[in-house]
């Protein structure tokens, strides 16, 4: 089986599409990166990503609806497509494991917050 | 439509974006931008929000939204001619069906491009002059600034005192070869045996080059020729030598092998018997050394010409004598014009052996020859290079004028097109084909009128040959002319399709084929009123130029000239003892009124400056104009006297007649308070003994000079004759002429009769004004003809377009003349406007030419006021046929279709 590989930046633009769902757009997997991640996202980057992603097959995308905020021009809608979904679930897979592989308490301590 | 307070991104951040971004990312990556716009403006304002965006919109300059997506549609050779063989079919059924369009654009753009041919093709032949001579940077004319005496003005001369040359070639050391040349005119005989010999007549000056110069051998090593028999080094070495082109070798000695030919004998002045001992080849392409004998310098100081060309001569200067000069290598022209000014120096200046003369050489480039007209010689034919950018100006306008109409015309035409675009568009035709479309159109046209334009081209030239140099040739196969016929075309298809082509590929296609007109009417109509602006402020400019330059000749023709010319016919004799029996016998002559001795007539181009001296109350220093005459003179010319009396017959100088501006110059009060006064001439005294009114004894363009009219004998060799007129036609005074030539013949049997009539010779000094006249004249025809062209598509167009507005205006009770008010009214406007943008260019460009002239018309307002009623009058003409027209059309059948 051809593995994708995943830069750690497309793996969270990847994840956020799916975190969206229906309503997932440049704007909108931006504000969230935002919000979620705390980090200052470029448009053009999250573009970039998308646009790679979408290369690689794992998003699929339509044009959607025409809003006057957006000067009357349309958006595109992206969703995860089912090798999207898979590569997402075997990053998942793994990095589990290695998390399970770690004896306990051989990290530094942190307090969560 | 957006309110204004709608808060926008920057307007050249969104046109960057739009540049760059891939077509198909574009749509959405706008959209979000556009967005987060929004939603930046409420959170932090609209300055920071702008910022942002123009941040955000560089940002996005990435491979990925660089990076275009392939055309799924393939476009391959086969579909492109597909395309381009629709393009041309849909552009020839477009101009068949708009026939008066086409017509008045073919018409337009052959005028235009024939104009631009014509004026390429001379423009070429003028700057393709001696541009051939192997190192002809290095080649320079040693010319220089001459004053006669301490009072004269320094004259720029383009000739140096004849011992010079060699004086130059012992003392400086920068140049590679001094060579000169004195032009001669002669016949030539060639003996042949025992048989009658073979006479040549010299050149006719008017119309033939000159051909015979008396060279140095250094002549051919600063000018190369391809030596077909003997060789440079030894052929114009000795006296009585000469060097002979092809074709006069084949001229002289017809089909003779060329080695045969060396040797043989050629007779110059009938005892100068010289040898052939070399052929050079002539040159094929454009020069002014269109020599064809070189005789040896050598025999000047072994035969006469030693008496008429003084070698050792220092203080007088000769336009036949020429020099040339080759810098050595490295050498440049500024450190060799120190070195020349020094010698100047050196030679000429206060007891030095040259008197008063003073001369300071100087260089002047080869390629500077043909277009200067300061330094005058026997040989080069001069072309002006203001007259040159004046035709290419001119050419230029034509052909943008032709432009415009065409834009005018099928920019208001776009919206009869609209629907086509919009079909086009939708079917998937993207801008770059409709610009190509249309764009091909345009092209069709232009090489339409290309091609007639090749057509029209011989006869133009043909047609005003009097202000095309002899030589011009128009071939069609010569490269440069093609290239320039490219460069013509495309820069012609360019300016006239472009715009319209962008225009019409502009529109939006659901717009389109719902038949709204697809651009803001408003902004487009101010373009096309612009340019028709543009068109009729040359078409004005041309008018007034024609109505103050015809004025002005008028002004020259009719100007009292101070003196009679009519009927006075000059005759050059010999200028030897027998002009007087030729003068005698002429007054037996019954239908001759007066035959007078000159030296030249009154005016012409030919004049003698002198310092006269008067001690009155204090010394007077003036430089006069002197005239020679006997006493028929005065009477002969019918100048009008204003005090004391006429010359008396004398053999010797012994008084004199002044004009009355001479008399005003030396301080007299009247002009009897000058009679017999004596004043110094040549460091001799004479009376004063009659006073003139004053006369021009040149062109309009020179002021008149305080002038003396004296008889010196030795000079006074020419004859003027006035012939009586009296109830006489021009046809009358053939059997006259043919009397004085009969008594010519008696007097000098084997000489021509060369006469001309005084008005002719005096018109020919206006022969530049002629041909300027002539040029405005057709210049403004052709640019009248064009823009009105221009004006009657564009009337045509509209009131086409306002039809039912006529209709209803009709129906509604509007009269036909208030209709056609309204059609015309728009174009008079503009036509006003035009006028006051031409009115003040016209005017300080009239005012520069005619400050050319001492006496001159003045630049009249009725003359703007003239030209802008010719102008409205031409333009109501060409809209009024189609304002009539729809108005009188009946309101019923305009308004019945839909």
């Amino acid at each position: 089986m051809r593995r994708y590989y995943l830069g750690e930046f497309e793996e969270i633009v990847l994840l956020t599409v799916a975190v969206l769902g229906e309503g997932a757009y440049g704007v909108s997997i931006t504000n969230e990166l935002d919000q979620q991640s705390g980090r200052s996202v470029s448009l053009s980057a999250v573009h970039a990503a998308l646009h790679r992603l979408e290369e690689k097959g794992m998003l699929s995308s339509y044009l959607g609806d025409a809003t006057s905020e957006r000067g009357g021009r349309r958006k595109r809608l992206f969703s995860v497509t089912a090798l999207g979904s898979r590569t997402l679930n075997e990053i998942r897979t793994v990095r589990e494991s290695l998390w399970n592989a770690i004896p306990p308490n051989s990290l530094p301590a942190i307090a969560i917050s | 439509m957006k309110k204004p307070s709608n808060p926008h991104p920057p307007r050249w951040a969104d046109r960057l974006l739009e540049w760059f971004c891939a077509p198909h990312l574009l749509e959405e990556i706008q959209g979000d931008l556009y967005e987060r716009f929004q939603r930046q403006v409420t959170l932090f304002g609209e300055r920071s929000a702008r910022q942002q965006y123009t941040w955000a919109v560089i940002s996005f300059i990435r491979p990925f939204a660089l990076k275009r997506n392939p055309n799924p549609y393939p476009n391959t050779l086969s579909t492109r001619l597909v395309m381009i063989s629709n393009y041309f079919k849909i552009a020839w059924r477009n101009l068949i069906r708009n026939k008066v369009s086409a017509l008045i654009n073919l018409t337009g753009l052959t005028l235009g491009i024939s104009a631009c041919l014509v004026i390429g093709v001379i423009t070429h032949f003028e700057l393709s002059y001696d541009r051939f001579h192997p190192d002809s940077e290095r080649i320079y004319r040693v010319i220089g600034t001459a004053k006669f005496n301490q009072a004269a003005d320094a004259e720029a001369i383009g000739f140096v005192p004849r011992a010079v040359p060699q004086a130059l070639r012992n003392e400086i050391s920068g140049f590679e070869v001094v060579a000169t040349f004195h032009n001669m005119e002669s016949g030539v005989i060639i003996p042949n045996g025992s048989k009658d010999p073979k006479v040549f007549k010299g050149r006719d000056m008017d119309i033939e080059p000159a051909q015979i110069v008396l060279a140095d051998p250094e002549y051919f090593e600063v000018f190369r020729y391809k030596w077909l028999a003997g060789s440079p080094q030894t052929a114009l070495t000795d006296p009585f030598q000469v060097v002979i082109s092809e074709r006069k070798a084949r001229l002289y000695f017809g089909a003779l092998p060329l080695s045969s030919i060396l040797g043989k004998e050629i007779i110059y002045r009938d005892s100068i018997r010289t040898t052939v001992s070399g052929i050079v080849a002539d040159w094929k392409q454009n020069s002014d050394f269109t020599f064809t004998d070189f005789i040896s310098s050598a025999t000047i100081r072994a035969s006469f010409l030693k008496r008429e060309i003084n070698l050792d001569e220092w203080t007088d200067i000769w336009s036949g004598s020429q020099t040339f000069v080759k810098l050595t290598k490295g050498n440049s022209k500024e450190k060799a014009v120190a070195q020349l000014a020094t010698f100047g120096k050196k030679h000429f200046g206060p007891n030095r052996g040259t008197g008063e003369f003073k001369f300071k050489p100087s260089l002047q480039p080869l390629s500077d020859l043909h277009f200067n007209e300061v330094y005058q010689d026997n040989y080069s034919r001069k072309a002006s290079l203001p007259t040159l950018y004046g035709l290419i100006g001119i050419a230029l306008f034509i052909l943008l004028i032709a432009a415009i109409n065409f834009i005018n015309l099928a920019t208001a035409q776009s919206v009869r097109r609209s629907r086509e675009v919009g079909v086009r568009k939708a079917l998937g035709s993207n801008r770059g084909n409709l610009i190509g479309q249309f764009m091909s159109e345009t092209l069709i046209l232009t090489l339409c009128s290309v091609l007639i334009a090749l057509g029209l081209a011989k006869p133009l030239l043909f047609a005003f040959r009097s202000f095309i140099p002899a030589g011009v040739q128009f071939s069609f196969f010569n490269p440069g002319i093609l290239l320039f016929l490219l460069v013509i075309t495309l820069v012609t298809v360019f300016l006239a399709g472009f715009y319209p082509s962008v225009v019409l590929s502009a529109f939006r296609p659901a717009l389109a084929l719902k038949g709204a007109s697809a651009t803001s009417g408003q902004q487009k109509g101010y373009l096309r009123k612009g340019l028709i602006v543009f068109q009729f402020t040359i078409s004005l400019l041309f008018i007034i130029a024609t109505l103050i330059v015809g004025r002005q000749l008028s002004f020259i023709r009719n100007k009292d000239l101070g003196f009679s010319s009519d009927a006075v016919v000059t005759i050059s004799t010999l200028r030897d003892d027998k002009s007087a029996v030729l003068a005698q016998k002429i007054r037996q002559i019954s239908d001759i009124e007066q035959v007078a001795m000159q030296w030249s007539a009154p005016l012409s181009d030919w004049y003698m400056l002198s310092m006269l001296t008067y001690e009155g109350k204090s010394k007077i220093d003036l430089e006069v104009s002197a005239k020679v005459g006997d006493e028929h003179f005065i009477p002969l010319y019918q100048f009008n006297l204003l005090a004391g009396r006429n010359l008396e017959h004398s053999d010797t100088l012994k008084e004199l007649v002044v004009n009355a501006t001479l008399v005003k110059k030396l301080g007299f009060k009247t002009n009897a308070a000058a009679l017999g006064k004596l004043v110094m001439l040549n460091n001799r005294k004479y009376p004063i003994v009659g006073v003139i009114s004053d006369f021009h004894e040149n062109s309009l363009h020179a002021l008149i000079k305080p002038t003396v009219i004296a008889y010196i004998p030795d000079m006074a060799k020419d004859l003027a004759v006035r012939l009586s007129t009296k109830g006489k036609k021009i046809s009358d005074l053939g059997p006259i002429l043919a009397k004085l030539q009969k008594n010519w013949h008696a007097v000098y049997p084997n000489e021509p009769f060369v006469y001309s009539f005084l008005d002719d010779s005096i018109q020919k000094l206006y022969s530049r004004e002629q041909k300027t006249a002539q040029l405005v004249n057709t210049a403004s025809a052709i640019a009248i003809l064009i823009s009105c062209l221009g004006l009657l598509g564009l009337a045509t167009f509209t009131a086409e377009q306002r039809t039912k507005e006529i209709g209803v205006r009709k129906v509604l009770g509007a009269s036909i003349s208030s209709i056609i008010a309204l059609l015309s009214k728009d174009f008079l406007v503009l036509v006003l406007i035009a006028l006051c943008i031409a009115s003040p260019i016209a005017w300080w460009a009239m005012s520069k030419w005619l400050t050319g002239f001492a006496y001159h018309v003045n630049l009249e307002w009725w003359v703007f006021v003239l030209a802008g009623l010719m102008a409205i009058g031409v333009a109501l003409l060409t809209v009024s046929y189609h304002s009539i027209k729809a108005a009188l059309r009946n309101p019923t059948e305009s308004l019945k279709s839909e």
